[in-house]
């Protein structure tokens, strides 16, 4: 077969459905946008079709309706209240975190003695002593925070005393023979290097609180969202159920993203 | 050398810590209920809760709770476990399916899966298959997303070497995807049996006609504080020795 | 004639379409005979396209266009009863011990069960590796590992070894000790060898013949021959003949390097300011 030098021959020309393929192939989040779409309309069929419908709503009903749900007496109010039970707790988990993390991880001695209790305490199952903190708090609340926030503190404690101890000595031998002092160690080297664990603590710790807060809710709760979804659980109002749900999930997605954008806008000298 | 002798001082004293704060812990827990007046419904005196867990223990009282937990947990890991592995093998025959799939699953980290209880409960009621739904639920993600990773990420070069051996396709899945990707999928396991446990006691804690979960509940309603605490404790440890089986079958498991 | 063992006919090879940013032409209108028995090299810059090549001849890849034959079978996919492949990165899989990668091997092409341990000590014995049968990869230095791997290869006693830089990982002592090795070996069983490597002198001591490719797209620019008996003694080293065959490997390759280079820095300055506006290549 002969050839003109320097030429590879053309690929064959293309049908339609090949060219679709093609395009498909190139963008995986159109796959997965199809993907996403076909299980809608499973959902749809299924719910319409084929369950009861005190059971399962379509997602075009239950989308729809959702501002019944806003609506509903009392529900805008516990959205609300359990927002700010979130970022109550949030925060102060952050703050309780920062001050144990830091205790731990900067001192040699506490570090070994502590850190294996805080360990362990991380490892229980904390679900089982949910009682006792609705004993201890009430059924406001303060609960809600209470067992967020233990929820919420391990993980920025165990990602900042990693953070602080994985720093390589060679920065501080550095450090120390240009003359700085203790702060100047602490100020400009532990805690930049500390930033970057610090936040991934923080979405961690995001996860935990959203945790925490939304297993007592759904215990016990008289005026916050775990009250509304027994409320409709029981009387079997799927529509409702499915719609506060996905507002829930909505404001999970939204600030465990808010915390990992934090994160990874501040620990771009991480990145190799 | 003085090297060695100032480190093993070193850990002596922190084990001298960790030992001083749990007996000050315990001690205060007792004196503080025994002359504090603190009420028992509140706090129980520790000796009060070990006399309770002994009876427990004595009269085998935990036993049907256990068993529906265990039921519970077996069933729904055996259900996220089989359909996770298959399902995630299959999708990380290509890398494509690799590229739509795995963003789907790890993006459902993000919402805590507990929301779907109140779902469940609608759906199956209070009996154990809501628990058992939430348990393959929130076991799923991990088993799956380890098992695409660890089929998905097999180093090619393994594939080629036994492809250009002449090996059929059971042949490189029996005797190089799977034992590439086992030690990346064990881990997936272990996590996945961990969260379903939590899960499911959780479960059973918030909404449940029975279970461990529910046990511990129902005391603390009955104000039975002390028999509480025991159960807890009886929880606790049993949660302990399950993490710390599933670890050491994963360990063993890796060895080559 | 049975004298030639592989026939690569009018092989060219581009991977991904033109227009798209991965487009890459890796071979161009490559023809090559290969005799039964010599140790052919392939030599040349990188991405010169020979180990794409190796790829085409050993059916791991179809060429875009050309053919190959080993013996009368044209190639379309991996022969494993006629080609076995030595890989420079490690592909011994590390989960199983040196025997059993080894008997893996064969189990694969189609050997008999009975028959798998006694040629699976065979082979370890012949590269020196009788008495590390049962360690496991991770244990060996990487010399001994591709000992190994060149032992899974012997034990499937195929006709055709195809090796792509298989020293190319390791350390110039134990390069060194390697090639008599293998140059031994040669000189007992009498196979057909195609060879890539970088090293110059690598490629003088081991082959009969090396092929000297250009830079991308990768064509054969010339085919040097190298009359000398296998097994090649130490002496060949530092005679003479060496030194001159070495140069001439080196006059024709010097341009073809340089022109490598000035390719793969043109690349990545491409690719660097691609990433900067967003564009980058599909991974």
């Amino acid at each position: 077969m002969t050839m003109e030098p320097g030429t590879v021959p053309a690929p064959p020309n293309r049908t339609a459905w090949q060219r679709i393929k093609k395009w498909f192939l190139a963008r995986p989040w159109a796959a997965r946008l199809v993907v996403i779409l076909m299980l809608f309309i499973a959902w749809e069929i299924a719910a319409r079709f084929f369950v009861d419908k005190i059971f399962l709503s379509p997602p075009s009903i239950v989308f729809t309706s959702l501002h019944t749900v806003f609506e509903t007496n009392g529900v805008p109010r516990a959205l609300e209240i359990s927002a700010s039970e979130i970022l109550v707790a949030f925060l102060m988990s952050v703050a309780i975190g920062l001050i144990v993390g830091l205790g731990v991880g900067l001192n040699r001695f506490s570090h070994r003695s502590f850190m294996p209790i805080i360990l362990l305490l991380y490892g229980t199952p904390q679900i089982t002593i949910l009682p006792l903190f609705i004993l201890y708090f009430g059924i406001g609340p303060a609960s809600k925070i209470a067992f967020g926030v233990s929820h919420g503190i391990f993980p920025i404690i165990v990602t900042i005393v990693a953070g602080v101890q994985n720093i390589k000595p060679i920065l501080i031998t550095s450090a120390k023979s240009m003359g700085a002092s203790r702060w100047h160690i602490f100020r400009w080297v532990i805690f930049p290097h500390m930033i970057p664990s610090f936040f991934a603590g923080m979405r961690l710790g995001m996860t935990g609180v959203l945790l925490g807060v939304l297993l007592a809710e759904l215990y016990v709760s008289t005026a916050g969202i775990g009250y509304f979804t027994s409320l409709f659980t029981q009387s079997f109002n799927p529509t409702k159920l499915l719609g506060l749900i996905s507002v829930l999930a909505a404001m999970a997605i939204g600030l465990n993203e808010i915390v990992r954008r934090a994160e990874l806008h501040y620990s771009r000298w991480r990145m190799n | 050398m003085s090297a060695s002798g100032d480190r093993r001082r070193a850990s002596l004293a922190s084990r001298g810590m960790q030992f001083a704060f749990v007996v000050i812990l315990v001690g205060v827990w007792y004196l503080g209920t025994t002359y504090g007046g603190i009420s028992p419904i509140l706090l129980p005196n520790p000796v009060a809760v070990y006399h309770e867990l002994m009876d427990v223990l004595a009269t085998g009282e935990y036993v049907s709770d256990l068993r529906i937990t265990l039921m519970e947990l077996v069933t729904a890991f055996s259900i996220s476990s089989t359909v996770g592995v298959t399902l995630g093998y299959l999708i990380s025959r290509s890398q494509y399916s690799i590229r739509v799939f795995e963003p789907l699953f790890a993006g459902m980290y993000s919402v805590p899966v507990i929301l779907f209880l109140p779902l469940y409960i609608l759906f199956f009621g209070l009996g154990p298959a809501s628990k058992i739904a939430l348990g393959v639920t929130t076991s799923f993600f991990p088993i799956i997303l380890n098992t695409i990773a660890g089929f998905g990420y097999v180093d090619r070069i393994f594939v080629l070497s036994a492809r250009s051996m002449g090996a059929s396709e059971f042949q490189l899945f029996r005797w190089v995807l799977l034992p590439a990707a086992l030690p990346i999928i064990l881990t997936g396991l272990r996590i996945g049996f961990t969260v379903a446990l939590l899960s499911i006691l959780g479960s059973e804690t918030i909404a449940s006609l029975a279970g461990l979960g529910h046990r511990i509940v129902q005391l603390g309603e009955g104000m039975d504080t002390a028999r509480m605490f025991a159960y807890i404790a009886f929880v606790v440890v049993i949660a302990l020795i399950l993490n710390m089986a599933v670890s050491t079958l994963e360990a063993r498991a890796k060895r080559p | 004639m049975n004298d030639i063992a592989v026939k690569v006919r009018n092989v060219s090879h581009q991977f991904g379409e033109q227009g798209e940013s991965l487009h890459v032409r890796a071979l161009l209108d490559t023809s090559l005979d290969i005799a039964r028995g010599e140790l052919l090299c392939l030599i040349g810059p990188s991405g010169c396209g020979k180990s794409t090549l190796l790829n085409v001849i050993g059916g791991l890849l179809e060429p875009t266009t050309g053919t190959v034959h080993v013996g009368n079978t044209q190639v379309k996919g991996p022969l494993p009863q006629q080609v076995a492949y030595v890989f420079q990165e490690n592909a011994l899989f590390p989960w199983s011990t040196v025997i059993e990668n080894v008997k893996l091997g064969m189990m694969f092409q189609g050997v008999a069960r009975t028959e798998r341990e006694p040629r699976a000590r065979k082979s370890l014995t012949a590269v020196g590796l009788a008495d590390f049968a049962d360690h496991y990869p991770g244990q060996l230095s990487g010399g001994m590992r591709q000992r190994a791997a060149l032992a899974r290869a012997l034990s499937l006693e195929t006709e055709i070894i195809l090796m792509d830089e298989p020293f190319g990982a390791l350390d110039e002592q134990t390069r060194m000790v390697l090639g008599e090795d293998l140059s031994a070996l040669l000189s007992q069983t009498g196979k057909t060898i195609i060879f890539v490597t970088h090293s110059l002198g690598e490629a003088v001591f081991l082959a009969d013949r090396v092929a000297v490719f250009s830079a991308r797209p990768g064509t054969i620019k010339e085919i040097i021959a190298v009359e000398e008996p296998h097994p090649r003694k130490p002496a060949f080293m530092t005679s003479e003949k060496f030194t001159l065959l070495r140069n001439q490997l080196y006059s024709l390759l010097h341009d073809e390097i340089r022109k490598a280079v000035m390719q793969s820095t043109a690349s990545e300055r491409a690719a660097a300011s691609g990433r900067g506006t967003g564009k980058g290549a599909p991974s």
